[in-house]
């Protein structure tokens, strides 16, 4: 009898106790004795879901620790804007997690940057910082969103057309270039031409095209050829950024914009075939010279409408959206010497 | 090779037999197995639901896949079915006691299996319906889980309305290929006496007595022949009075020739286990990740597209070449044998061969994922717990090297046994030496055919 009894025992202490003891741990004391609140996050591709969960709230100067587990392909896991925070690539089955503290409100995104499935670019999370005091963040306004608005210009123009239509007035001639325009040999031979001081204010040429800048040049230069002229306009709408912001712009291009638009900004990433128009073929200098910086930048932030093209306003901060900006500059023309 | 030679383990080894005696043996092992798969249910429930890190799916599918197929079965038989933990609550609760032997009958409410369910096909589509969803359970600790927790549930349900483990013996998925990969294991409860079981009046093995209870299997040992049905549960060896039961050492693969007890739903089982073999190693280890994901549900339509080829290739193709196989066989021979009858006692010979391309491809996966092991024995929840400082234990392939040369050495040694089997096979049903060379003439080139496909995935 005694040993039935022993058994007997051994037996609910595993089929009752220790149920008991692991739910018990789980919802009480794990929470108690974690020095942060772990959140797990199951990241399975869109047509399975997605995140899970897509959306939490945790309170300003609270510490969280964030564990992302991918259940069905490889996922890359990034948290914006601002935080800097990439955590690369989650294999299925893996766990990676970041241990955080906001200091104040806000509303953050996390999201896949590795193409997981035709539907990668809906992959996305809202990961809100609540005030403790209720303070509500103030809603951030993009006064160059707003500009082009004020301006009239339609921001979700077909920009495989030349959209200069739609934003500058009356229809251009489309751009020829007889070789690709370089910029390196514009910064050499600038200093021979009459630069017109709206070019050589960056202000101004974010709100205006390259072609607009051509013709200005062409203006002041009546003798310059046409090829020269390109080069030294090449080079001015490259200047805006350091050697530095371009390579961490291009990292940024890399894991988020090449699928569809392609490493060297040809179009043709693996997911160009899936999206529902053709994605901007960044490599082309007759599409480039008539593409403003500020409407780049804002299809950036906004996304295009109808196009697949998602909004990385939520993702990116700003000063991160014109260094992608200046990027998709470097990938129309030649930024190096050529041999 | 395949002799009549047997060693009496129990004979020769006292401690074995004093042990195995013990009505405390097996409970003590079940109860071991019982908190290991409590835990697995529960990591799966309420673990991390990163596979790699949950106690669950790597103590399930990499721990006991690789000690149930690389070691229990080709060596042991079905030794597994004597610790598993599955029917034991239903089992328990049927007796009223877990270790001694409780008076009286069992209680449940005595209904009576159907006759139709008295075979192994219920375990044959259950294996199927099992292994179309395995992407998913062999990677989502939820589902594993629940899969495992499922399995319990039927096991207690069937444990109360019907008498012995009915469960085990025509439901269990797993069971089913157990039995059938035991015939070729080395190990073997038998009587050593068939006379004396026949003539004895009171047979205590199929009443059970103080002892003991009656074989929960429903088998006679008397007349056992082959080890497919017995789960090794050992009660006979406690109710014989006449210490008749033995448990023996023999040639591996001595049950294939057993001719008289050859059926259609066992021949089914060979083929759905190589079947199954061959597209898990198609779709789990192969390049080519479109099927992959159709496996993992990533649509419905895509699933049911994996699921209505697995099915019929299982069920279908594989039958279907090896019926013109062995038409073809009959045809060189001329043989009297039904084609029907030759078709069935042919599949047998498939039965190492499907043994050997499971022990190779679990050679693919359990060597390279087996150093997850370490780290979820610290940290069954992927809850950052170290119990035994394993816990960060980087993930290290055992062997990487070694594994295609693993592989192809027991596939070869899997065709060789296999192409003997198919020769003794053919020597039953046929007069002579020649006869049984030319009869087993295409189904070796049908299994060394499906050897290739295997190489060919293995090592390209």
């Amino acid at each position: 009898m005694r040993r039935e009894r022993t058994a007997l025992i051994i037996t609910l202490l595993i089929l009752a106790g220790l149920p008991v003891a692991i739910l018990s741990y789980q919802r009480w004391l794990r929470p108690a004795l974690s020095p942060t609140r772990v959140i797990d996050i199951i990241a399975a591709i869109p047509e399975a879901g997605g995140f899970q969960p897509s959306a939490f709230k945790v309170e300003a100067g609270e510490t969280v620790t964030l564990r992302f587990s991918s259940v069905d392909v490889t996922h890359g896991i990034a948290i914006g804007p601002g935080l800097g925070i990439d955590l690369g690539h989650v294999d299925p089955g893996h766990v990676k997690e970041v241990t955080l503290t906001f200091d104040r409100a806000g509303t953050y995104t996390f999201y896949c940057n590795t193409w997981c499935s035709p539907n990668h670019w809906r992959m996305r999370g809202v990961l809100e910082v609540n005030d403790p005091s209720g303070i509500a963040p103030t809603p951030q306004r993009d006064p160059v969103i707003e500009a082009l608005n004020a301006e009239g210009i339609n921001i979700d123009a077909d920009h495989t057309s030349s959209g200069m239509s739609d934003m500058d007035g009356p229809p251009m001639p489309p751009l020829t270039f007889d070789s690709r325009p370089s910029a390196f040999r514009g910064s050499e031979i600038s200093s021979r031409f009459n630069i017109p001081s709206n070019l050589n204010t960056a202000t101004w040429r974010r709100s205006h095209t390259p072609a607009q800048g051509l013709e200005l040049l062409t203006i002041a230069n009546p003798a310059i050829s046409k090829a020269a002229a390109a080069d030294v306009i090449a080079y001015l709408w490259t200047r805006n950024a350091s050697r530095a912001t371009l390579a961490s712009a291009a990292s940024l291009y890399d894991k988020n914009c090449a699928a569809c638009h392609g490493q060297t900004g040809d179009g043709k990433g693996p997911m160009a075939n899936l999206t529902v128009k053709p994605p901007a073929v960044f490599s082309d200098p007759s599409h480039m010279f008539i593409m403003r910086d500020d409407v780049s930048y804002a299809k950036i932030r906004r996304g295009g409408m109808g196009t697949d093209m998602p909004n990385f306003g939520t993702v990116f901060t700003l000063e991160e959206t014109w260094a992608l900006v200046d990027y998709l500059r470097t990938l129309a023309v030649e930024t190096q010497k050529n041999k | 090779m395949l002799g009549q030679r047997r060693i009496n383990l129990l004979h020769r080894i006292p401690f074995l037999k004093n042990t195995l005696k013990s009505r405390v043996f097996q409970p003590a092992l079940m109860l071991i197995t019982l908190f290991v798969f409590t835990l697995a249910i529960l990591s799966g429930l309420f673990g991390t639901p990163a596979g790699s890190r949950n106690f669950g799916i790597i103590f399930v599918w990499i721990v006991w896949w690789a000690l149930l197929i690389l070691l229990l079965v080709p060596f042991l038989g079905r030794t597994w079915c004597t610790i598993c933990p599955i029917p034991a609550p239903g089992e328990w609760l049927q007796r009223r006691g877990i270790v001694n032997r409780t008076p009286g009958r069992l209680r449940t409410r005595r209904w009576r299996w159907p006759r139709r369910l008295k075979n192994m096909w219920l375990q044959n589509f259950g294996f199927l319906g099992v292994a179309i969803f395995s992407a998913v359970i062999l990677t989502r600790p939820n589902v594993s889980a629940w899969l495992l927790l499922t399995f319990m549930m039927i096991g207690v349900v069937l444990s109360l309305l019907y008498e012995n483990r009915i469960f085990c013996r025509y439901v269990c998925p797993v069971g089913g290929f157990i039995g059938l990969y035991s015939l070729v294991a080395p190990i073997e409860l038998r009587v050593s006496d068939p006379q004396l079981c026949a003539t004895h009046a009171t047979k205590d093995c199929i009443t059970g007595n103080e002892r003991g209870y009656s074989c929960p299997w429903m088998v006679f040992p008397g007349n056992l022949a082959r080890n497919n049905y017995c789960g090794m549960c050992l009660e006979c060896l406690k109710t014989c009075p006449k210490n008749n039961v033995v448990i023996n050492l023999r040639p591996f693969g001595s049950d294939l020739l057993v001719a008289k007890e050859r059926q259609l739903d066992e021949a089914y089982k060979a083929f759905i286990m190589l079947g199954c073999a061959l597209l898990y190693s198609g779709v789990l280890l192969g390049p080519w990740s479109w099927i992959k994901q159709w496996a993992n549900m990533d649509t419905l339509p895509h699933w049911g597209l994996y699921a209505i080829g697995f099915l019929v290739v299982n069920l279908v193709v594989l039958p279907g070449l090896f019926w013109l196989t062995t038409a073809l066989a009959r045809h060189l021979v001329g043989q009297p044998v039904s084609l029907g009858r030759l078709f069935v006692d042919f599949a047998y010979a498939l039965i190492p061969l499907g043994l050997a391309a499971w022990i190779a491809f679990s050679f693919g996966f359990v060597l390279v994922n087996g150093s997850y092991a370490l780290g979820v024995l610290s940290d069954p929840f992927g809850w950052d717990w170290n119990l035994f400082g394993t816990a960060n234990v980087p993930w290290t392939p055992l062997w990487p090297t070694l594994i295609p040369f693993l592989q192809v050495g027991a596939l070869i040694a899997g065709l060789l046994f296999a192409i003997h089997i198919a020769y003794r096979i053919a020597r039953q049903n046929s007069s002579g030496h020649r006869q049984a060379y030319l009869a087993m003439l295409p189904v070796s080139g049908f299994m060394t055919a499906i050897t290739f496909v295997f190489l060919r995935l293995y090592i390209g």
